[in-house]
């Protein structure tokens, strides 16, 4: 990813035109339990004909739109560590090519502790990639082993030393409430994380997806979900660890050092345009969203006939765009900023939800002062339930 | 014009689902009135609620011709409904006829309505014409229920005639016997002109259309006619019958069935039960008309978002057009806002009502739970009508709380007499009789306030009865009862729209039941919810509803906003039918929670 300086420029604001790009890269190794995105496995064979797809479908925006570089990409899977060397090499050339960033731009990869060794490392910081997001989820051999994590937990350590030695940022996702998992398993992780010297936190609370094997077990009684009180506990001690370890919590389930903020993920969050390539890759372009199909298959023939592979589009009307912006704007610590709310919906926020503003503020579930509102500590606990309230003012 | 000889004006009445609509269509097809072609069953059940739930709910009037004995008979028929709360509809019809066929389902029997409306026939004077209907099915046994009509209704065996609605068997004779035994309508058709205004209904592109039994007189396009009882006048612009679609005809003279429409634009400004005469020639007296009926089930009807308040208004004022039966006034509730307090027949009738109202204007409605009419008399001596709990003043002020009381009638298997008889004395019910229909059914009659009745008798004895056992029931009165307001209290607020009525005795029972149902309905807060249960202040129950401690999305990102925003706006949504009282949601099932029973 050599920079390029940005010729002209478009100067629609970020919500109309997109400055940001996300790439989908589908295979693994294997499903984890819990794991509900698009992805395939044992698809390996199929890697060289996705690349190919995925090039045909990002050089057709770039020949379609006037050049526009990138301030972040993001390449996300699935397991993009998962490729081979050769195959990320591949990737590389054909991301250099057909999405262009500019200077200074944040360029992270997604990878899994097990599949990144010290060569893919080398090749990607050679690439011009500035940040790899680390699925470590944990630390502790029990909690890996009821998420159905194929590595061990040296294995995160190591790569973890592999990426710094590169001089790349280094994210960590973590997950909490796994079955099994009690609150000095989560404390340790924090604990690990941070001596580790991470830049970037991020935890997730377990969710069980419809239709993964972690729900499936749930759902035979093999499996039992911890309660709410002690997956309150777990964030909980998220924030209170992290925050004194001198992490900042910029969103719901992110932390960062310094400077460490994922630039990309606050695209989403300040809810702009961003492009997205791959097999069920979602774009945000000009106020309409496309998603791709998530069938590998499909997404490789529909790229090989030059068809356009998006399978659902939804041009958002204000209303919609209103409660999205709002959804996204609240998991920030920023919250939602007045001014630019307004500018980007039309609407002025404050006055916009004031049904529910007042009695939400008065509940202590969100704070505000004069550049907006925002989730309070204890609203973060709740933040889809103060969101739904929000979203009964329309 | 017709000679009187020649016409017979009859309805036909039953217990519900006896077969009267199909039974009608039989007429209409042996008389050629329809063709094959345009046939379909139940045909005169044409309102879209008839045909979806198989019941008539207005009476069908309709004219047909039959050739009997060399000469054309023009047969005035009238299918009324057979449920308990359209009794009304029956009584009009008949009061337009002189005579009845009284249809008994031979699987069935006897049942509640059929001795009902055999005495709404006796009262009126009609020619009953028994029949015993659905003989084409194998497990009929006529003798066994022509015995029953016999034992209870005092009906010769050798008069029933058998008819299958069905099959078509039997119909011809019944129309011979029809012809036979019902006497001709009497009026001369050149004294003053009376006719009695027996229906109306609301058509909106030609207004009011009055449906006329002409008793004596006639009345001709174009005549100037008055209502005797509204003292209006206005002209005759259409007039004819229904064979069954509308068919214009310049004249309808005594004994005669048709409708007619001049200009009305309100189904208000006719009174069922009116006199039509001439302008010109005037009636010295009117037709004794009928008693109103009244609303005895009354509930509060509020728009789930409070800004539909005025299309509700619209709509309700809509469906009045068409059914006079019930009736609405604005009321207000602290907790509920802005709705209005409807008065129904019934409880199928309240539902009917609902149905249609959201159905016309598709929105999403909220009932509180139903009560009868109170009276209280108060230590001033006044009498206060309390159709809404909110208005029952301070105990203080009240010296006798009075409830409407019934006699109500259980025709059911006689092995069921005493679950019967419990289940009454649970509801306060004092046991009047025992009659024996034959060796294996029994009428039992109580004494009962109705709003024992109004909410689940009916269920349950279906139930204890597998079906076998019926139920009709007439006012008789109110009666003072040691009646308290139990109220309930949400996060500390006594909410108006919860507080029912009831006896003492049962109040902190059902006031603790309410509550328990009340907190699996309505949904956890970001804040406890209390709920409490009080009757003249004091608690008498109390459940609270955790706080939501965590409900937060981990993960967002781009492709996933609109699949979230869809998730958060439906569950914002919440239940469907909700209303916000203060900052709690409670949604419809939590404002029928007195109708829990507790099994
Ligand atoms: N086998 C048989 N079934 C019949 C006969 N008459 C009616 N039925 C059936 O009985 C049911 C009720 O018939 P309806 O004609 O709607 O009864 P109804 O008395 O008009 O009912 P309501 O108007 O609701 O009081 C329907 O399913 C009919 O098909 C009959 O003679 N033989
Ligand atoms: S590695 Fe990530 S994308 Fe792949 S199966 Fe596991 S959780 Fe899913
Ligand atoms: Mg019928």
């Amino acid at each position: 990813m050599i920079p390029h300086f940005p010729p002209t420029e478009s100067t629609d604001p970020p919500w109309i035109h997109p400055r940001a790009a996300y790439v989908h890269i589908p295979f693994c190794a294997h499903q984890c339990g819990y794991c509900d995105f698009a992805i395939a496995t044992g698809k390996d064979d199929r890697i060289s004909a996705y690349l190919e797809a995925l090039e045909w479908e990002t050089s057709r925006w770039k020949q379609a739109q006037k050049p526009s570089f990138l301030g972040t990409l993001f390449v996300g899977g699935g397991t993009p560590s998962h490729l081979n060397p050769g195959q990320l090499a591949r990737l590389c050339d054909l991301l250099h090519h057909s999405l262009p960033v500019r200077l200074g731009a944040e360029v992270s990869m997604e990878a899994n502790p097990e599949s990144l060794t010290a060569e893919k490392v080398k090749l990607l910081a050679q690439s011009g990639w500035s940040r790899i997001s680390l699925g470590a989820q944990s630390f502790s051999r029990g909690t890996l082993k009821s998420l159905d994590r194929p590595h061990d937990p040296t294995a995160v350590r190591n790569a973890v030393t592999l990426v710094k030695e590169a001089d790349l940022a280094v994210s960590l996702d973590l997950i909490f409430g796994a079955p099994g998992q009690s609150p000095a398993d989560w404390q340790a992780d924090l604990g690990e994380a941070i001596s580790l010297g991470t830049d970037h936190i991020s935890t997730y609370g377990l969710t069980y997806e419809k239709g993964t094997p972690l729900e499936k077990r749930v759902r035979l009684g093999m499996v039992r979900p911890v309660g709410e009180e002690l997956e309150r506990r777990m964030y909980s001690m998220a924030m209170e660890t992290l925050g004194e370890a001198g992490y900042e919590h910029y969103e719901i389930s992110n932390f960062a050092k310094q400077k460490k903020r994922c630039r990309h993920n606050e695209v989403y969050w300040a809810n702009e345009a961003h492009l997205g390539f791959g097999m069920g890759a979602a774009g945000f372009v000009g106020l309409t969203r496309n998603l791709n199909t998530r069938d590998l298959e499909r997404y490789i023939r529909l790229c090989a006939e030059g068809t356009n592979p998006a399978f659902q589009s939804e041009t958002l009307g204000p209303r919609e765009r209103v409660i999205e912006t709002m959804i996204q704007n609240l998991r920030r610590a920023e919250g939602i900023e007045s001014h630019r709310f307004f500018l980007q919906t039309g609407f002025e926020p404050k006055a916009f939800f004031k049904a529910e503003l007042n009695p939400l503020l008065g509940q202590g579930f969100l704070a505000q002062d004069d550049r907006g509102f925002r989730l309070s500590h204890e609203g973060k606990f709740v933040a889809d339930a103060v969101m739904k309230r929000l979203i009964r003012c329309l | 014009m017709a000679n009187n000889d020649l016409i017979r004006n009859f309805s036909i009445i039953a217990h519900i689902d006896h077969g009267k609509s199909t039974l009608a269509d039989q007429f209409l097809l042996k008389t050629g009135a329809i063709s094959q072609r345009e046939f379909r069953s139940q045909l005169l059940d044409g309102m879209d609620l008839e045909r979806e739930r198989g019941i008539t709910i207005r009476m069908h009037p309709v004219t047909i011709y039959h050739q009997y004995n060399g000469k054309t008979y023009e047969l005035n028929l009238i299918d009324t409904p057979g449920h308990v709360d359209f009794t009304y509809e029956v009584s009009r019809s008949l009061a337009a006829c002189e005579g009845a066929v009284l249809l008994v389902d031979a699987t069935q029997g006897v049942q509640a309505q059929t001795v009902a409306n055999a005495y709404l026939a006796v009262e009126n004077n009609l020619t009953i014409v028994p029949v015993l209907n659905k003989i084409d099915m194998e497990i009929s046994r006529p003798e066994e229920v022509k015995s029953e009509m016999e034992q209870v209704l005092g009906i010769r065996p050798e008069e029933v005639l058998g008819t299958s609605g069905k099959t078509g068997q039997g119909v011809d004779e019944l129309i011979v016997a029809l012809i036979e035994r019902i006497p001709p309508p009497q009026g001369n058709p050149d004294d003053k002109t009376r006719a009695l205004v027996y229906n109306s209904h609301f058509d909106s592109f030609k207004g009011v259309v009055i449906y006329v039994r002409i008793m004596e007189g006639r009345i001709r396009k174009g005549q100037r006619i008055r209502m005797m009882g509204q003292g209006t006048e206005h002209v005759v612009i259409e007039m004819g019958q229904f064979r069954p679609n509308p068919t214009v005809v310049d004249e309808l003279g005594a004994g005669q069935v048709g409708y007619l429409m001049a200009q009305i634009k309100k189904l208000d400004d006719v009174k069922i039960g009116d006199t039509v005469t001439d302008a010109f020639n005037p009636a010295e007296l009117p037709l004794p008309g009928y008693k109103e009926p009244k609303p005895m089930v009354f509930s509060g009807l509020y728009p789930s978002n409070n800004n539909d308040y005025e299309s509700l208004r619209d709509s309700l004022a809509k469906l009045r057009l068409n059914d006079c039966s019930f009736t609405y006034g604005p009321e207000n509730s602290e907790g509920l806002g802005w709705g209005f307090r409807c008065g129904f027949l019934g409880m199928l009738h309240r539902e009917i009502i609902q149905q249609r109202i959201e159905r016309d204007s598709e929105l999403e409605l909220v009932q509180t739970a139903p009560n009868v009419t109170y009276e209280i008399l108060t230590k001033k001596g006044e009498i206060i009508v309390v159709d809404n709990p909110q208005k029952v003043p301070d105990s203080g002020q009240i010296e006798e709380f009075r409830e409407p009381f019934i006699t109500i009638n259980f025709l059911i298997p006689s092995s069921n007499i005493g679950d019967i008889m419990k289940l009454c004395t649970e509801r306060r019910g004092l046991f009047s009789k025992t009659e024996y229909l034959s060796p294996i059914r029994a009428m039992v009659t109580y004494d009962m306030p109705l709003a024992e009745v109004i909410y689940d008798l009916f269920d349950k004895l279906k139930s204890l009865t597998k079906g076998y056992g019926t139920m009709d029931y007439e006012i008789t009165g109110f009666r003072a009862e040691d009646l308290v307001r139990l109220d309930i209290l949400v996060a500390g607020k006594r909410v108006d729209a919860l507080s029912t009525i009831m006896h003492r005795s049962t109040a902190e029972v059902r006031g603790r039941r309410m509550i328990k149902k009340m907190r699996e309905e309505i949904d956890r807060h970001l804040f406890e919810v209390v709920l409490q249960a009080a009757i003249g202040g004091r608690i008498v129950a109390r459940e609270s509803i955790s706080a939501m401690r965590k409900d937060v999305t981990a993960k967002c990102y781009g492709g996933d906003v609109s699949r979230k925003r869809k998730l958060l706006s439906k569950q914002a949504e919440g239940k469907k039918r909700m209303k916000q009282v203060g900052q709690v949601d409670i949604p419809q099932e939590a404002f029928l929670a007195v109708l829990e029973t507790g099994e």
